[in-house]
């Protein structure tokens, strides 16, 4: 109980807060877990700082809840550290953290009304009664429900439940925020919504948050950085712009975004020094020197071109220059502000290419198109 | 066709295996025993005689040795299902909580085995246990525990101890399915929230587990307060509880309307009793969202 007293003790008011930023710095070291054979965590090394917003991404079975519920302090890692602002975590049950979670499921007590549930966290911190009132009703008005307070759970939607969840922790003023893919039930309009009120509070209130998601748009729209992970290991970790340009290898960058993926093997640099080939089964490609930094000609190596990068133009004769191709059309779907192709290339395989709706060259399905690329768009990764 | 025997029979038709269960084997019986409560009995060799009705009998039941019997089974009726609640609530949340799930149904019907036994040679078994030259009487005697040998069998502490172990399980099986309607989330919730184990048990786990220990408590005490076969094979003379005085009059004395009058009065007070537990209960209820209420009236925006 002492370290949720000692968080009370220190708590301002809403005010006060907002002015000056209370989020705490997690430290996770040499994190690992094991459960039986199965090894959830592998090594993870992560510096969570204070008040940012950041995201655990990855494919279901990655390792990214266990990772979050060892520092809400569910699970016990079985090698490593979780530090928050210097002071040891790793030992202490659940109840003694100063931090708190928003679950997947929500949660809430279904025998307590919202206000009810709103002020468990504080009343199990000893929060004198008249506080608990305000803080209660500062809590539910920060998500907007506070016509709900005598409400029981059971009778509101799931966009509500979700309100309720967020406002139950954030009232206990914990110093990291844990939430636990919080919007995999809500429909896409409200989940729109539920992002922009996220993003809003943190900033208002600076706490530090850990999110975690296997959305990755949801991951690219609100945080300030991500953590790409895959089979318990962290594969990259940086800003949303970082990792959607440069993934860090191939993983990142089939997560992140569609990807069109080919097997090719460096070739030797251009005269000019530029531009490098790349060989494949089918398509000549042409990169750049950088991407191919520090690999040797004749390395293998995975390309990949992004489908959005690619532009669709009607087919005006074979070419055989360096990023073009040709092929014909066999899927073609409208997806609002852009057109997806799907194009089966006269070598073989199928390529995926997003073109903006306004740009359209009037390319349908069953026709032959032409397809080319900057060499700006070939992503090189070594082949793993 | 099944247009006609609607409207003949109305709705109810489909029903009709179920309330002619309900008139036949309850409705009616029970009414003649009521009606019988008020007779009286004219001689050695009539059982009962309704010609003249009073409250005689009820006067008999509530007064001397049959009252005494009634406040005592009463009593040992609401200490066994006190007992078996309390030893059922740690079980069930071990079993609930703290098993796997592969090895409940095991644990669970371990509970289950001795229910299944013949409820006549398991109390006989506890006859064996308690008696003065049992073996744990000579067990207790060689480890010291005891000076003489035991001296519990034909007293209603015997009696006792044998309606908590045979309705036990009618106490776990409900609890154990209430136990878990928390969940694992919800616990975790709470924990998050900085309660404790204990905390989270008082208030999360308990309180969604109470239509478990409601039914389970009615389940025992009901059927417990009008037993007579534990009484017969574990309380003898000293250890009679009600239900045997009721079967005594039907079988041995042959006063029917006597019995009657007892076994109307035993239903009455076994209502009474659940009525009063009832009202304890949503009173209590009642106070602890009192206390635990958040009121955010009159708190400014």
């Amino acid at each position: 109980m002492t370290t949720h007293e000692a968080s009370a003790d220190r708590a301002l008011t809403h005010t006060d807060r907002a002015a000056s930023p209370t989020g705490g710095a997690l430290s996770l070291r040499g994190v690992r877990k094991q459960f039986g054979e199965h090894t959830a965590i592998r090594s993870v090394d992560l510096e969570v700082r204070a008040g940012e917003f950041l995201s655990l991404l990855g494919p279901s079975g990655c390792g990214k809840t266990t990772l979050l519920r060892m520092i809400a302090g569910f699970e016990h890692p079985t090698d490593g550290e979780i530090e928050l602002d210097g002071e040891d975590l790793t030992a202490l049950p659940p109840f003694r953290r100063p931090v708190n979670t928003v679950f997947q499921s929500y949660a809430l007590f279904p025998h307590l009304t919202v206000a009810e549930n709103v002020a468990y966290g504080l009343k199990r911190a000893k929060v004198p009664k008249a506080d608990i009132a305000t803080r209660v009703a500062e809590a539910l008005e920060m998500v907007r429900m506070r016509g709900f307070a005598e409400r029981k759970p059971t009778m509101m939607s799931g966009g509500q439940q979700q309100r309720v969840a967020l406002a139950r922790a954030l009232v206990n003023r914990p110093r990291v925020l844990l939430l636990d893919e919080p919007m995999s039930a809500l429909d896409r309009k409200l989940r729109e919504e539920t992002q922009l009120e996220l993003i809003r509070l943190h900033t208002d209130l600076g706490l530090t948050f850990v999110f975690v998601t296997h959305d990755q748009e949801e991951a690219l729209a609100m945080s300030d950085r991500i953590v790409v992970m895959s089979d318990g290991e962290i594969q990259q970790v940086g800003g949303a712009e970082e990792i959607y340009q440069r993934p860090a290898n191939s993983f990142v960058a089939g997560f992140i975004g569609k990807q069109n993926f080919v097997d090719a093997q460096v070739g030797s640099p251009a005269a000019d020094g530029r531009a490098v080939p790349l060989t494949t089964d089918h398509t000549p490609l042409e990169t750049t020197a950088e991407a191919v930094a520090g690999m040797a000609s004749g390395t293998r190596v995975r390309a990949a071109i992004r489908p959005e990068s690619i532009s669709v133009v009607p087919f005006a004769g074979a070419a055989t220059a360096p990023n073009t191709s040709s092929g014909v059309v066999v899927g073609e779907s409208f997806l609002g502000d852009v057109v997806q192709y799907l194009v089966r290339l006269d070598h073989g395989p199928e390529v995926l290419a997003r073109v903006p709706f306004t740009t359209t060259a009037g390319v349908h399905e069953g026709d032959r198109a032409q397809l080319s690329w900057a060499p700006e768009a070939v992503q090189v990764f070594r082949d793993e | 066709m099944r247009r006609l025997a609607a409207r003949v029979l109305g709705p109810g038709a489909l029903a009709f295996p179920t309330w002619a269960y309900v008139v036949f084997f309850f409705v009616v019986p029970v009414s003649l025993v009521l009606f019988y409560s008020f007779g009286h009995k004219p001689d050695e060799y009539t059982t009962v005689a309704t010609d003249q009705l009073s409250f005689d009998r009820y006067g008999e039941v509530f007064s001397g040795a049959v009252l005494s019997t009634l406040l005592a089974s009463l009593r040992i009726s609401i200490v066994g299902t006190l007992l078996c609640l309390a030893i059922s609530i740690p079980f069930t949340y071990w079993l609930a909580t703290k098993v796997s799930p592969e090895r409940r149904g095991l644990m669970l019907a371990l509970v289950m085995v001795p229910f299944w036994t013949n409820f006549l040679v398991r109390t006989l078994g506890w006859q064996i246990m308690l008696s003065p030259d049992g073996f744990l009487s000579d067990w207790m005697q060689a480890l010291g525990v005891l000076a003489a040998p035991l001296d519990i069998l034909y007293t209603r502490s015997a009696v006792q101890i044998g309606v908590v172990y045979n309705y036990l399980p009618l106490m776990i099986l409900p609890l154990f399915v209430a136990m878990d309607t928390a969940g694992v989330r919800l616990r975790e919730a709470s924990y998050d929230l900085g309660a404790g184990r204990i905390s989270t048990f008082f208030r999360v786990t308990m309180p969604l587990a109470m239509p478990g220990v409601i039914s389970g408590c009615v389940l025992v005490f009901v059927p417990l307060t009008g037993d007579y076969i534990t009484a017969s094979v574990l309380g003898g003379a000293s250890g009679s509880m009600i239900g045997q005085i009721i079967a005594n009059q039907f079988n041995t004395a042959q006063n029917w309307a006597l019995g009657s009058a007892m076994a109307v009065s035993l239903m009455a007070v076994t209502l009474l009793v659940v009525a009063v537990a009832g009202l304890l209960l949503w009173a209590g209820r009642a106070l602890f969202h009192r206390l635990t209420r958040v009121q955010l009236e009159g708190v400014p925006a």
